[in-house]
């Protein structure tokens, strides 16, 4: 399989850490469709796949996950590494939501028909996933959601409606977040279920977000019918599931990843505006970069905790807090330094290395999606200082 | 009034016709459904619209009496700048106030009359490059950065020779579209027919000042609805708005607001009142710095606040947003307003 780089999955854990980043670096460019590279944009299913199906065929779709289950197992700096390669390049992202949060969870809580059935088809491609938790009326405070699951025979009836579903227009599967038990604790009667979004009674609508593009959906479930075994662990017990997923959800959202790839950018931007020589842009940078390296090394510690097969404790919230507002401030900058330029609603001079505007505004929701900083505030606060309240 | 918000810097005159220009422009610039319509066009406005905004005397506010305007000071102009942040309005009444200032100062009547009356779109050519206040006068330069470029019938060059006239027809013009749903033009060189000498500097700043009010009126508008949802949005049982952690960042967003309208109030009352030449561009770049990170800031704050619905293009907080983004670097940003402030404004002694 690994002709280019000639190098086996078992020998790049082996590898010194520069010669991994040399592999890697020399494998994307040689195989990373030239035509994608800085998407101005988050790429639907139709314009990724061809890099999703390079690396599922490599063998490295799954970094993260552990090597029998088809990933990679990948030492924490060399995942670190991977990630800084792919953003270096400015490779899309995929629809990874089988990839980041549904594998992981599987192989934690499913059952070995589940990891048979499902976990080859996220490596293959066959399945997309998307997350259906969020509802109207419950975002922030996911516990409270409606929408029903009730056994009909050998099958559940799922009704309610998701929303901000990512990509959910992309996705044939979405698993969902349900309540089973409607008179528990609101935290007792939710379950976890998937469920094939070709099954009748589903209907999906875009939504176009700030970036005037159809990125998230609303998703409607009317009397849809999902067999029984769809369900992953315990009934009622969906909820800590989740929150374990979350913690998933957290140390990738928590990932250097958004702040490598933008603050490459701002690179690229300062050096075309020149503005290098100035001191007061040197200092910002400098904040920046060393800011940037910390959160490395905070990243790499979790990733090493995850490595020794410890859960995460509630501070990992700690890890998304400062990678999403550190996107956020390098993306601020580029605005301020862009000047004018800063209004132009393509990238500048067609150059996609080159979109201020763009990236400011998809670092805005970083800070909202995946559990706001406040939520990620209140539970550093309660879980872990052990404030009142 | 007892709060400190409510006292203005100006006497009860321009109160008195303050308020009315406010109320006059209150009822023209309300209409989201015909700016949503606007953007991504052509020409990114209306020119009908325009011209009734012309019809109503808004570009010709601060054009001396003299020249066909109406003479009124910069307080009335932040005014009604504000009340078209307020509305998103796209028509671009502030460059065209610049174009007006410029035409009239000049001596010239006949392309001001029509300016004046909203038959023409005349809009001022003055940078030849990002992140300047200073305005090129070479007349082989590419102009840049023009807003509102595509619906333009003139363009206003400064050159060493004189203010050049190149009527859009003759002009070699790119645009690109903008964050708001507008557009920037660049211009290449041509024929300029010159019409007398005009002093680009303080139309530059009036303008300026201008657009740091329409974002003052644009973050109001923004934080009003932002307080309406922070008042009626449930989560975990209770109205969003008793969480202290969103109240101290609301404050901390009204305080923003407060500092802009106090920048920008004192910088149009100090220019009534009789400041010029550096005094002036000195209260101005105060005013436009403040303006241009503020509106940043709340318009960010107000999309968190908003949680996952902030984040979709059919909310108006958005667009108001997206606005900012596309203004606040035009007439300068903050930081070369503040190097400019620094510059123009040596710290005192007992400072
Ligand atoms: C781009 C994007 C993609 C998304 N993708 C998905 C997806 O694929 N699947 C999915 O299920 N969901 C998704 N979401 C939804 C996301 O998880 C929610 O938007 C988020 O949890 C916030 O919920 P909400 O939008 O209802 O805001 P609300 O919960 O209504 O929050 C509004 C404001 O109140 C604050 N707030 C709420 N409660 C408290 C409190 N107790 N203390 C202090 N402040 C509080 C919030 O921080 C926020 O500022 C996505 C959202 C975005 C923006």
């Amino acid at each position: 399989m690994s002709v280019i780089a000639g190098v086996e999955p078992e020998d790049l854990n082996a590898l010194d850490d520069e010669s991994f980043r040399l592999v890697v670096r020399r494998w994307i460019e040689a195989n990373y469709p030239p035509e994608l590279r800085n998407p101005p944009k988050r790429l639907h299913w139709e314009e990724n796949n061809p890099w999703y199906f390079k690396l599922a065929e490599k063998g490295w779709l799954c970094p993260g996950w552990p090597r029998e289950y088809g990933g990679l197992g990948l030492g924490p700096i060399k995942q670190i590494i991977f990630t800084e390669e792919l953003e270096r390049w400015g490779c899309a992202r995929s629809n990874d939501h089988g990839i980041i949060m549904l594998g992981p969870l599987l192989i934690r809580y499913g059952s070995e028909e589940q990891k048979k059935h499902y976990l080859p088809k996220i490596l293959s491609g066959e399945h997309v996933w998307c997350q259906g938790y969020s509802e109207p009326n419950s975002g922030s405070d996911l516990a409270s959601l409606r929408t029903s699951a009730v056994l009909d025979g050998d099958e559940y009836v799922v009704n309610g409606q998701k929303i901000w579903t990512t990509l959910a227009s992309d996705a044939n599967w979405i698993f969902l977040l349900v309540r089973t038990d409607p008179t528990a604790k609101k935290q007792e009667g939710i379950s976890f279920l998937l469920v094939d979004m070709n099954t009748p009674g589903i209907t999906v609508r875009p939504i176009i977000n700030l970036e005037m593009h159809d990125e998230f959906c609303e998703v409607f479930f009317d009397n849809v019918r999902v067999p029984k075994a769809n369900l992953v662990g315990q009934l009622n017990k969906g909820w800590d599931m989740a929150k374990a997923l979350l913690s998933f959800e957290r140390i990738y959202l928590g990932s250097p990843r958004q702040s490598a790839y933008a603050l490459t950018r701002l690179k690229q931007l300062a050096e075309k505006m020149g503005v290098f020589d100035d001191p007061s842009f040197a200092g910002t940078y400098a904040k920046l970069r060393t800011d940037f390296e910390d959160l490395k090394s905070l990243y790499g510690r979790y990733v090493e905790v995850l490595k020794r097969g410890q859960s995460l404790g509630a501070d990992v919230s700690q890890l998304k807090i400062v990678q999403s507002e550190l996107f956020q401030r390098i993306t601020e900058t580029m605005m301020a330094i862009s000047a004018e330029n800063a209004g132009l609603m393509e990238p500048m001079e067609g150059n996609r290395n080159l979109n201020p505007a763009g990236l400011y505004i998809q670092a805005r929701p970083t800070t909202i999606y995946g559990g706001t900083s406040e939520i990620q505030r209140n539970i550093i606060a309660k879980n872990v200082l052990g404030l009142p309240g | 009034m007892s709060s400190a918000a409510g006292i203005a810097p100006y006497n009860e005159d321009q109160a008195e016709s303050a308020r009315m220009i406010r109320e006059s422009a209150a009822g023209h610039a309300s209409d989201i459904a015909r700016i949503r319509a606007l953007r991504f066009t052509t020409h990114g406005f209306a020119a009908d619209a325009y011209r009734e905004m012309a019809e109503l005397g808004w570009i010709g506010l601060a054009v001396p009496e003299a020249a066909g305007g109406s003479g009124l000071g910069m307080i009335e102009l932040v005014t009604l700048a504000e009340e078209l942040g307020r509305g998103l309005v796209p028509e671009p009444i502030i460059p065209a106030t610049l174009s007006a200032l410029l035409l009239a100062e000049a001596g010239e009547t006949e392309l001001l009359g029509q300016l004046l009356a909203g038959e023409a779109v005349v809009l001022t050519a003055w940078q030849d490059r990002a992140g300047t206040l200073t305005p090129s006068l070479d007349a082989g330069a590419t102009r840049r950065f023009i807003p509102m470029a595509a619906g333009a019938t003139h363009f206003l060059v400064p050159t060493t020779a004189g203010l050049g006239v190149l009527p859009a027809a003759e002009a070699d013009l790119v645009t690109e579209p903008t964050n708001d749903g507008g557009n920037l033009g660049t211009l290449r060189p041509g024929a300029y027919r010159s019409v007398g000498q005009a002093n680009p500097g303080p139309a530059l700043d009036k303008a300026a000042l201008a657009t740091a009010a329409y974002l003052l009126g644009g973050m109001e508008a923004a934080f009003a609805m932002t307080l309406a949802y922070l008042n009626t949005r449930q989560q975990f049982g209770k109205i969003i708005g008793t969480f202290q952690a969103l109240q101290h960042k609301a404050v901390d967003v009204k305080v923003q607001i407060a500092l802009t309208r106090a920048s920008v109030e004192a910088a149009a009352a100090g220019i009534d009142n009789g400041a010029t030449g550096d005094a002036a561009s000195a209260l101005v770049s105060r005013a436009k710095a403040r303006a241009s990170e503020a509106s940043m800031t709340v318009g960010q704050m107000c999309v968190q606040l908003s949680g996952g619905i902030g984040y979709t293009d059919d909310y108006d907080v958005g667009l108001y947003l997206r606005k900012a983004m596309t203004l606040a670097p035009l007439f300068g940003g903050a930081a070369l307003h503040r190097a400019r402030f620094m510059k123009l404004s040596p710290e005192t002694e007992d400072a």
